[in-house]
């Protein structure tokens, strides 16, 4: 097929596979179902039938959600081009990163082989870090020495001598979040020129944001540390927080006055948040909006299709918070927190409104 | 050749402790593919006592990362014994402290490396600076006001680095760029914010590159302290070098036990999940040979101190795609069974098309490529590069075979047509006739295709798929319909009215067929069925079509041949020699390829997609692996 008729067929797919996605007020129709009802409309009965524990099963289902979704993924790349399939794959490598940072954490503390296996995420071939070599290791430094002959071989040299001097895994897993954004606005940057250009910079580039703002919030304010080491760990977006703005808003003392200088919308969106968890409930809404009207007006097959599966994936997770919460029997006003239907309010108010 | 060898499903039931025995007896027959399904009897269920299997799998690993570092002997099989947990216990301990001493060894070469690439660094540094007109002592040592880091830091972290050491009030200047390395000089105000620098450039991995005392020497001495500090780190090389041949004399008797225990365990581990239990009996599932269960079942009498029971029978039908299908084993025919792999495993029951592929590809490639001298030269490469090639050689020299054969058939030698007679002639004399040929080949190709896939499937039982499905009966009926009314066509300038009946009525039963079979509204289905029956006349009038490359490449080789014979004839003596050594070269290996891909095309995609499912199960018998020693 030639590359507009690959186009075609792509929107034809993505326009077939939207209608999969919640519609307004289904998210809160759902929240309403107990576990059974959940299971049986998402077809995950059988999984929670298992004669097992709870744990097992939240990870059953949780691997089962990931498989959909990643199952969808492929059908969906397989029309495309090879530098618009490694857009795609990068932002799906975020699963074999989860991998990665499990087998890191597995080895920092000594776990079992077993149960560090028992915590990793089945993935198809086109996402996966090649597992095997790295489950061989029996350190976390020999697991960084032999990720260094592989295609993370710089991240992991560098994460090799921060944890040979500091012994902890936070440098760690925040170099490997900070290269996976990275590596999708460089993606995106190379598409110069391409008719999908200009909606993946905004989609994308809305992913780079809301981790950016969340990074920027919790690593200056929360975590206390200066300009200069929380602007190392930010990635330039091809959106709002571009370069200049990442320089401008670090050098800022006060959480108010970040929130102020901010771009809008975000400005708008965020200036009444009050605490970190509302900012990155209302963050992640202004990222699904970017990615909602992408599916919705944009014309580049792709860029559609990255916004289908960012949209699935929040939909996906959201079914699983739900049947989480059925699991560990929570108190309805927490789930509904966590799949963002509510305001997350101060602590002592959930209690009460529990 | 072409059916399957016959298999049984095999249970064997046991004491529990005769466990290892019994893995190790199923090994040594290497007959038994183990079955890994759930039993009925729901009393029986898997191992949970795993630690045998844990050990073996850290210990095999631990093995595996030893025999990277230095050199892992074979196993010594001249004994065949039971491995119990507490010996593997014991092999696995000892390979935990032989990988941490081979690990301190590999990270001291690192640490080696990573000194030798700093002191290149160094040394390119200085170099650069020489060209300067500053005094560099200037920059070593701790000043008053100002602080310089001079290094090296990843040349993708340059500019992330520069905005960060912005906001602490410091400058970085880039002087040089080497693979993905930067040099530069950081500079700032001192004293006020060193914790904050000192974290950014670990996370941006930075490096200093220290400045030599006698950084206001003579070029000559500073070269000297380099070339010293170098024949130190090269000094500590040799030195490690001979830690690990120590290292390796040391653990060798070990390292064999090691290897041995580990290769006499195997099996166990391999069959785990074909075992079931219930107390101290147990169960174990497989699939055997039909003609090597006797040989079996002697093996496990001989070994088996307890008593045992062996029961055996044939598949059942839904059984069939689990059973695993035994590969051709033929020295002539293992290559071609290598490019059969590549497009899957015969299913259990079909017909495994390696011979008939071996055939067709010879004929085909022979056709194409015939040329007594060009096929000598690929079976004498084939036969002098053997040992590089492996089981792979046979193909050069079958190939090569074939060319030669086709090339007295043709009467080519290097493209010379007066050398020898032709025992036929060249293709190019009638080339009308060889088209002919090549789309009659493409006829009786498609046709054994479809009789295949007929067999096949009426073989697993699929009728309606054998009469109605794609290639299927109704199918071929209409092609040899089409055929011989197009042979009338040619010959008689009619088509013929039975030929027409039997092509269209082919045709409307398809058509019928597809129509009762569609589960869908009915414009779609009107649309659907027109397609996909204008799909299969379109389709096989391509596919035969399509055999007519062979024809074509026929032609083609003699063609470039007279193309290179006549341009070395242009030339004077030693031009000519040379054009017809380089355009034979050119030659072989240009069309060599092509032809190769060609027939492989034929061979995939008119062939194997029509009468091949490739879905089967390959045998993958248990059995003692031994490993070649490796460095």
């Amino acid at each position: 097929m030639s590359g507009s008729a690959n186009d075609a067929y792509l929107n034809t797919r993505v326009a077939a596979k939207a209608t999969e996605l919640f519609g307004p007020g289904e998210l809160a129709r759902h929240a309403q179902l107990n576990l059974q009802e959940l299971g049986q409309k998402f077809h995950l009965g059988a999984i929670l039938e298992e004669p097992v524990g709870e744990y097992a099963k939240s990870r059953a289902v949780e691997q089962a959600l990931i498989q959909l979704l990643l199952s969808e993924l492929q059908i969906l790349i397989r029309p495309m081009n090879a530098e618009e399939r490694a857009l795609v794959l990068a932002w799906a490598r975020k699963y074999a990163l989860f991998n990665l940072k499990t087998l890191l954490r597995g080895k920092i503390r000594n776990l079992d082989a077993q149960e560090i296996r028992e915590n990793l995420y089945d993935l198809p071939r086109e996402v996966r870090l090649s597992n095997e070599d790295l489950f061989r290791t029996e350190s976390a430094v020999e697991l960084l020495r032999c990720l260094e002959s592989g295609p993370l071989s710089l991240l992991a040299r560098q994460a090799r001598e921060i944890y040979e001097k500091r012994q902890e895994a936070f440098a760690l897993e925040a170099a490997i979040d900070q290269r996976y954004y990275a590596e999708l606005a460089r993606r995106v940057n190379r598409l110069d020129g391409h008719a999908a250009h200009r909606q993946m910079r905004r989609l994308v580039g809305s992913l780079v944001d809301r981790a950016d703002l969340l990074w920027l919030l919790r690593f200056r304010f929360a975590y206390e540390l200066s300009a200069s080491e929380t602007f190392y760990q930010l990635v330039p977006s091809p959106h709002l927080m571009h370069r200049q703005r990442l320089l401008d808003l670090v050098a800022l003392d006060d959480q108010a006055k970040v929130i102020a200088a901010l771009p809008d919308p975000l400005r708008e969106l965020l200036t009444d948040a009050g605490n970190l968890m509302e900012t990155q409930r209302r963050v992640a809404q202004f990222s699904n909006g970017i990615a909602t009207d992408v599916l919705r007006h944009g014309n580049s097959g792709v860029a559609r299709a990255l916004a289908y599966l960012i949209l699935r994936e929040e939909n996906l997770r959201a079914v699983f918070s739900l049947i989480q919460g059925r699991l560990l029997n929570l108190p309805e006003p927490y789930v509904e927190l966590a799949v963002g239907l509510r305001p997350a309010i101060c602590v002592h108010r959930w209690q009460d409104a529990a | 050749m072409l059916t399957p060898q016959p298999m049984k499903h095999v249970r064997i039931l046991s004491m529990r402790e005769d466990l290892p025995q019994i893995s190790l007896a199923l090994a040594e027959t290497e007959s038994f593919h183990p079955d890994p399904r759930q039993p009925e009897e729901q009393q029986l269920a898997p191992l949970l006592d795993c630690r045998y299997q844990k050990e073996f799998q850290q210990a095999r690993s631990r093995l595996d990362k030893i025999r990277q570092v230095i050199e892992g002997p074979e196993a010594d099989l001249s004994e065949i014994r039971v491995v119990g947990l507490d010996e593997l216990t014991e092999v696995n301990a000892w390979l935990g402290e032989a990988w941490e001493s081979c690990l301190r060894h590999q990270e001291a070469g690192r640490d080696l490396d990573e000194r030798m690439r700093l002191l290149e660094e160094q040394q390119a540094a200085l170099a650069n600076f020489a060209e300067l007109n500053v005094g560099l002592g200037a920059l070593r040592g701790e000043k008053r006001f100002l602080d310089f880091y001079v290094g090296v830091v990843p040349s993708e972290n340059v500019r992330r680095l520069e905005g960060a050491l912005g906001l602490a009030g410091h400058l970085l200047f880039q002087y040089m760029e080497r693979e993905g390395v930067a040099h530069v000089v950081i500079v700032g105000p001192s004293g006020t914010r060193e914790a904050e620098l000192g974290s950014v450039l670990s996370a941006a991995g930075f490096q200093a590159i220290p400045l030599p005392q006698g950084l206001d020497d003579s070029p000559g001495a500073i070269q000297a302290e380099l070339d010293e500090r170098r024949a130190t780190i090269e000094a500590e090389q040799a030195e490690l070098q001979q830690a690990v041949a120590a290292c390796e004399l040391a653990f060798r008797d070990e390292l064999v036990r090691a290897e041995t225990v580990l290769t006499l365990a195997e099996p166990f581990v391999a069959l785990d999940p074909a075992i079931r239990s219930s107390g101290s009996l147990c169960a174990i599932a497989g699939w055997v040979p039909a003609r090597a269960l006797p040989a079996l079942e002697k093996r496990l009498a001989d070994s088996m101190a307890h008593p045992f029971s062996l029961e055996s029978r044939r598949p059942s039908e839904e059984e069939r795609p689990l059973v695993p299908s035994v590969p051709v084993r033929s020295r002539l025919l293992a290559p071609f069974a290598m490019l059969v792999k590549q497009y899957g495993i015969p299913r259990y029951g079909e017909i495994d098309p390696t011979l008939l592929f071996t055939i067709t590809f010879l004929l085909m490639f022979g056709t194409m490529f015939g040329d007594v001298g060009h096929g000598a030269v690929l079976a004498v490469l084939a036969w002098v590069f053997r040992r590089k090639l492996g089981r792979f050689y046979v193909f050069g020299l079958l190939a090569g075979g074939s060319s030669i054969l086709f090339g007295f058939l043709f009467g080519s030698v290097f493209g010379y047509k007066t050398l020898i007679p032709a025992v036929w002639m060249s293709p190019l004399y009638n080339p009308i006739l060889m088209l002919q040929l090549a789309l009659g080949w493409g006829v009786l190709f498609l046709t054994l295709a479809c009789v295949l896939t007929i067999y096949n499937r009426f073989a697993v039982r699929a009728h309606m798929a054998a009469v109605f499905g794609p290639h299927g009966v109704v199918n071929l009926t209409f092609y040899l319909g089409l055929i011989w009314g197009a042979v009338s066509l040619a010959t008689t300038g009619q088509f013929g009215l039975i030929q027409a009946l039997l092509a269209g009525g082919a045709l409307a039963a398809l058509a019928g067929y597809n129509w009762f079979h569609m589960q869908a509204p009915i414009g779609e289905k009107i649309l659907v069925v027109l397609i996909e029956t204008l799909e299969t006349v379109l389709g096989y009038l391509s596919n035969t079509l399509s055999f007519l490359r062979v024809a074509a490449f026929s032609i083609n080789h003699v063609a470039l041949m007279i193309a290179v014979l006549t341009l070395a004839g242009m030339m004077g003596a030693v031009g000519h020699v040379l054009m017809v050594i380089f355009g034979n070269i050119f030659v072989i290996v240009l069309e060599g390829v092509i032809v190769t891909i060609q027939v492989m095309r034929l061979q995939y995609f008119e062939g194997f997609s029509r009468y091949f499912s490739a879905d089967g199960r390959e045998f993958a018998p248990l059995r003692l692996r031994r490993r070649a020693p490796a460095a």
